[in-house]
């Protein structure tokens, strides 16, 4: 089971829990646990077309998945998953 | 209503100092009881925007993880994020709305010749199409 770290405001939709454990070899099916598990934090992380949303950064320990192969990318048992908000801004 | 430490702030106004003419931006951290926030402890972030800096910032991902980690060791959560408008008011411009979070306090500080000179915190709406001003206290020297 890995860890899924869940950012203050979606906390909301996991029941109050900062962590959540799902199992899964990949990002995708472990996102797909964690969605199974808390169905309201999907219309968050995920658009219309089942797409993950821009500005939703998805780490594995310290490593973008854009940069990995996105939700294809490999986790074992020991690994952390982030859930990070994308903030950006100007004037 | 948001309330700012002695330590979190001299951080931020040194932060957002430091950067001027660019846009600096960081996280705030601490709890939040019957409806009022305290920010402890702020972190100064890299700011990840590729191309000018004096009007977009954009939070390095890392910074955000290397924070998450060490609120949760602290007992304590992200409360929101900070960021300065060189030579601009402290306001809550549409680029800002449309690239922040709903729950998150966002503190924009205005920094004027290098010189810190206002603050004020907005929240936004879960679809991102609104802010409202939240109260927000600073150590005043
Ligand atoms: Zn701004």
């Amino acid at each position: 089971m890995a860890k899924i770290l869940i950012p203050t405001p979606l906390r909301q939709f996991t029941g109050g829990a900062d962590t959540v454990t799902a199992s899964g070899a990949t990002v995708g099916e472990l996102m797909g646990a964690l969605l199974a598990a808390h169905p309201d934090l999907k219309k968050n992380l995920y658009n219309d077309e089942g797409k993950l949303r821009s500005f939703v950064n998805i780490y594995v320990n310290d490593e973008d998945i854009r940069y990995l192969s996105k939700e294809e990318s490999a986790v074992a048992d020991s690994d952390t998953v982030s859930i990070i908000p994308s903030i950006a801004g100007g004037r | 209503m948001i309330e700012i430490s002695p330590e979190a702030w001299d951080l931020m106004v040194d932060h957002a100092q430091k950067s001027y003419p660019n846009e600096c931006c960081g996280i705030l951290i601490g709890d939040e009881q019957a409806g009022l926030r305290r920010a402890t402890l702020a972190v100064a972030c890299r700011n990840a925007y590729e191309g000018e800096q004096k009007d977009r910032f954009l939070i390095d991902p890392r910074d955000q993880i290397s924070a998450e980690r060490q609120s949760r060791e602290l007992g304590l959560g992200v409360l929101g994020f900070f960021h300065s408008h060189p030579d601009e008011g402290a306001y809550f411009s549409q680029t800002d709305l449309k690239n922040h979070w709903p729950f998150y306090s966002n503190v924009v500080m205005s920094v004027r010749g290098g010189i810190f000179a206002d603050a004020k915190c907005f929240r936004v709406d879960v679809d991102q199409t609104a802010s409202e001003e939240e109260d927000l206290s600073w150590p005043k020297s």
